[in-house]
């Protein structure tokens, strides 16, 4: 066989929709077998690793079968279902086309003889008979063609003739999807940032097929000014927000506040409101100081990690160490959780005159006071700030805009599909040898015959209307169907 | 031959049922009236009371058309719809206050869920009666509405505030769509089995699928099963909601024994099966009788794993193997078992009633010329509103987690179930296909539409955890 013939082979074996029933068949066979096994890009890796043993997982990750949606012969079945569709099109484009360009506008004896909507009135003038027929047709919304031809006059009306093209119009949407959903795999990528209160980063975290974790750099830095939880009154969450700022060369380019549903878009990258929580670490905290010694009120001070504060001349105090939820252990202290149920404090107080540095612990739940032998100073818990992270989903995804489009085009297809029936009506006067002149009406629907019939009645008892008024024969019917 | 012996009968035929009825209906709401104004609890078109209401007119309702099937008589039909008519009235105002006190549609949860679904398929109901004349479908919809609103008491109905992930109109949208085709698809369901009743598809298969739905029910269940005690999500009855040990995770306690109780279902249910299959094979009639003994012994067995499930499930604190001491638990916690365990039920007393009344229904029902052009309609609805809730929860996902679609179950499922109606409308336009095929066809469709509403949710849970 030449290249020729097999690719004559493969285009008729595609070509048909019986090819195409089969690999949608196998489409959803495929599909549903992917929501059977964990796959990589949604589930967690541990999460894998103690469901399947070892064994049957190296088993799977050969055989693709845990990333089945991302895998090449399942992304080759999507092709074979575009191809199958495009080939199919092609060989019934002809006929369509020849439907649509070339009305059948006269109706022919044979096709007056057979076609199942169609009635007879006996009148005595052609024109008249005509004429009663166009103004019915009129009164019915439908605008009539005249058609003369050997001196016989006929009309022909129709409505929605495009709505032929309704089948493709719904392949072509699909495969603009599928066109979307390809771009979107090959250019597209999706991924996942935290970013703390007050830092800007520039690269997200992947994982790739394999289920290992990288770092993706993007065109721009990302900065977080701000990132908050407002809760109901029952304590869950309602709004998680962050104040987010892009900047490119150092430069401020775009701000946002973005939440849940609302995301930041810059260049086609979109930063969306993902989660939110608690980074373990302290912004600020509001401590009470009091002298020692002497009668001096007590100041409130404001310390941050590590930065030195002055209680006055001589003494400054530093916070050196943050635990939010500590428990004690060995002597030493630990941390249980990252949120600041129960916070401890470390704190160095320093004496410039004398050199000494004393080392002091606050845990705020217990006694709430901290005083050491040799302090200066005596410290109380007032108020404190936890510094958040917010979380992030970032995602590129250029192929989308064919998707919406490919959506909108499906809708209105459908819409056409199912909803609009291509209508025709003819009306011819015919001399018949057995029952005289006659106006012979006829109509044809392609969809919804029963709402057509009941349509089809309504132009029949205009036009006998028509023809009574104008004293054109008595309206009264010569054959009936049904 | 019915409508002769119905018009035989005097006007008076079936007063005393009506009565009877009526009479019930009447005793049930005055009670209920007097309790609240003993009770003084909220005004009187309160969601509880308008609930109660519906559900005491779809009971009604439901008998009327059930002698209906029964007995044949036209003026059951006239007081059943009219009975659905003011169940529906009454949903509407409930599902309204809901939606007033809320500030938003009632979509969010299974409760609501369950709301917009029995007030779709009372609408479809009284579309399907006076519109296409199906006068029948009201003896499969209404008990299913009952069920329905039953199921809804046990579920927390308190309005719950949005996660913000859930804070979207596309989320309104998307839910309503997918009650609407998931509505379509049932009633396209019935219809296709009305028409192989009509086009005289044998007693005996329907027992079979009968039968096979049944298995399927009770083999998905033994998911549960755990040495012989039966798992149950546990319950937090302060905070009225499912423990969860993480995200999408329940915490699920032991029921002793009930495990085994279930096996022996199974067992029953797989028996008519085995019958029918050797009826089959042995071209016995004497078979299909013994298999049809066997559907009743697996009925009877059913609802005594019901009751047994209800009483142990309804309250009460079990062991757990991931937390110390007895975890309660309640029937609210368990919403899809309850529902499959009842529909299970309801599909076996159906098989019965078309066992003993089949000649009744046939003459009852639209001839199956008509009810096979009905189904490709009621699909030919349902496919875009199936396309439309599926691009709409695409914009949602693409607004919410950064992706228009990720292939999690859920949305693999649902592009399934889009595929095989598609296949179907394929088939049909392309190929021809009519009667006893497509009719296999919608009621595949439908099949997969049950897993991907239940068994996606209750077999593989992802993202679409919420619901």
């Amino acid at each position: 066989m030449g290249v020729k013939a097999v690719w004559d082979k493969i285009y008729k074996t595609l070509a048909t929709v019986r090819t195409g029933i089969i690999l949608l068949i196998t489409v959803v066979i495929v599909s549903a077998l992917g929501t059977l096994v964990l796959q990589r890009p949604t589930s967690d890796v541990d999460v894998i690793r103690r469901t399947y043993s070892p064994t049957t997982l190296l088993w799977l990750d050969r055989l693709g079968l845990t990333d089945v949606y991302h895998s090449w012969w399942f992304v080759g079945l999507l092709a074979l279902v575009s191809l199958s569709i495009i080939f199919v099109s092609i060989e019934r484009w002809p006929n369509a086309w020849r439907f649509y360009a070339r009305p059948y506008r006269r109706p022919e004896a044979h096709f007056r003889a057979v076609l199942p909507n169609r009635e007879e009135f006996s009148v005595k003038d052609a024109k008249e008979g005509i004429d009663a027929a166009t103004r019915a047709f009129a009164k019915a919304g439908l605008k009539a063609e005249k058609i003369v031809d050997n001196s016989e006059i006929s009309l022909y009306a129709e409505k929605h003739r495009f709505s032929v093209f309704a089948v493709y119009i719904v392949h072509a949407s699909l495969l603009l999807i599928f066109a979307g959903g390809i771009v979107d795999a090959l250019y597209g990528y999706r991924g996942f940032v935290a970013i703390p209160v007050g830092d800007t980063v520039n690269a997200i975290e992947m994982h790739d097929a394999k289920g290992n974790d990288f770092k993706k750099p993007m065109p721009f830095a990302l900065r977080c000014d701000g990132a908050g939880q407002e809760n109901y009154p029952d304590g869950t969450p309602k709004k998680w927000w962050s104040n987010l700022v892009v900047l490119k060369d150092g430069q401020v380019v775009k701000q946002k506040q973005i939440i849940v549903n609302d995301p930041l878009i810059y260049h086609g990258i979109r930063v969306y409101q993902a989660s939110y929580g608690q980074t373990g670490k302290l912004d600020h905290a509001e401590l009470r100081a009091a002298p020692t010694s002497g009668t001096a009120s007590p100041q409130l001070i404001t310390v941050a990690m590590n930065k030195p504060v002055e209680l006055d001349a001589d003494t400054t105090v530093t916070l050196t160490r943050f635990e939010p939820d500590f428990y004690v252990q060995d002597n030493q202290v630990f941390t249980k959780s990252e949120s600041p149920d129960n916070p401890a404090f470390e704190l160095k107080v320093n004496t410039k005159s004398t050199g000494k540095d004393v080392t002091l612990w606050l845990f705020p739940r217990f006694n709430n006071i901290s005083q050491g032998p040799a302090s200066p100073y005596t410290f109380a818990y007032a108020d404190m700030k936890m510094a958040n992270f917010t979380g992030l989903e970032v995602s590129f995804q250029p192929g989308q805009w064919g998707v919406w489009a490919g959506v909108l085009l499906m809708a209105f297809g459908l819409t056409v599909a199912f909803f609009m029936a291509h209508l025709r009506f003819w009306a011819m006067v015919v001399d018949d040898p057995k029952k005289g002149l006659v106006l012979w009406v006829g109509g044809a629907c392609n969809k919804n015959k029963e709402r057509f019939e009941t349509r089809f009645k309504e132009l029949t008892s205009a036009i006998r209307e028509e023809l009574r008024a104008s004293g054109n024969g008595d309206g009264a019917q010569t054959k009936t169907n049904g | 031959m019915s409508r002769a012996r119905a018009e035989e009968r005097p006007g008076t035929a079936g007063t005393t049922l009506l009565v009877l009825v009526g009479l019930s209906m009447a005793v049930l709401l005055l009670t209920a009236l007097l309790g609240m104004a003993k009770a003084k609890t909220g005004p009187i078109y309160s969601e509880s009371n308008m609930l109660y209401a519906a559900l005491v007119f779809y009971a009604g309702a439901g008998a009327l058309y059930m002698a209906y099937g029964v007995a044949g008589i036209e003026r059951y039909v006239k007081y059943a719809s009219i009975s659905t008519a003011i169940g529906f009235l009454a949903t509407t105002i409930a599902a309204g206050h809901r939606w007033y006190l809320a500030g938003r549609p009632p979509f969010s949860n299974l409760y609501e869920m369950l709301l917009s679904f029995v007030w779709t398929l009372a609408l479809m109901t009284l579309v399907a009666e006076k519109y296409y004349k199906v006068k029948i479908i009201g003896s499969i919809t209404m008990p299913l509405a009952v069920v329905s609103v039953i199921l809804m008491q046990l579920l927390p109905s308190e309005v719950r505030p949005l996660v913000p992930a859930l804070q979207s109109t596309w989320l309104q949208v998307h839910v309503s769509l997918a009650m609407l085709s998931y509505a379509a698809c049932a009633v396209s369901f019935a219809l296709a089995i009305m028409f192989l009743i009509q086009d005289d598809m044998k007693t005996e298969s329907f027992q079979a699928l009968t039968a096979l739905g049944m298995v399927a029910i009770y083999a998905s269940m033994m998911l549960r099963f755990r040495s012989g005690g039966f798992a149950v999500a546990g319950w937090d009855p302060q905070q009225q909601s499912e423990i969860f040990i993480a995200r999408g995770q329940s915490l699920f306690v032991t029921i002793p024994d009930l495990g085994w109780l279930f096996v022996l279902v199974l067992i029953s249910t797989l028996a008519p099966l085995a019958l029918y299959g050797v009826a089959r094979l042995r071209k016995s009639e004497e078979f299909y009788g013994y298999a049809n003994q066997a559907m009743f012994v697996t009925i009877l067995l059913q609802v005594v794993g019901a009751l047994a499930f209800v009483m142990r499930a309804k309250g009460g604190a079990y062991p757990s193997p991931d937390a110390d001491g007895l975890v309660p638990t309640a029937l609210a916690a368990s919403p899809f078992i309850l529902a499959g365990i009842v529909g299970a039920i309801f599909a076996g007393l159906l098989y019965l009633l078309l066992m003993w009344r089949r000649e009744g229904l046939q003459k009852m029902l639209p001839s199956a010329d008509d009810l096979d052009r009905i189904t490709y309609k009621t699909i030919c609805i349902a496919f875009p509103l199936l396309t439309l809730m599926i691009a709409v929860g695409a914009y949602w996902a693409n607004e919410t987690w950064g992706s228009y679609w990720s292939w999690d179950p859920k949305e693999t499922w649902a592009a399934i179930t889009w595929l095989v109606y598609a296949g179907y409308l394929h088939m049909r336009i392309t190929r021809g296909w009519k009667g006893r095929r497509a009719a296999y066809f919608a009621i595949l469709g439908f099949a997969v539409v049950i897993f991907t509403f239940f068994g996606v949710t209750y077999l593989l849970p992802g993202m679409h955890a919420y619901a």
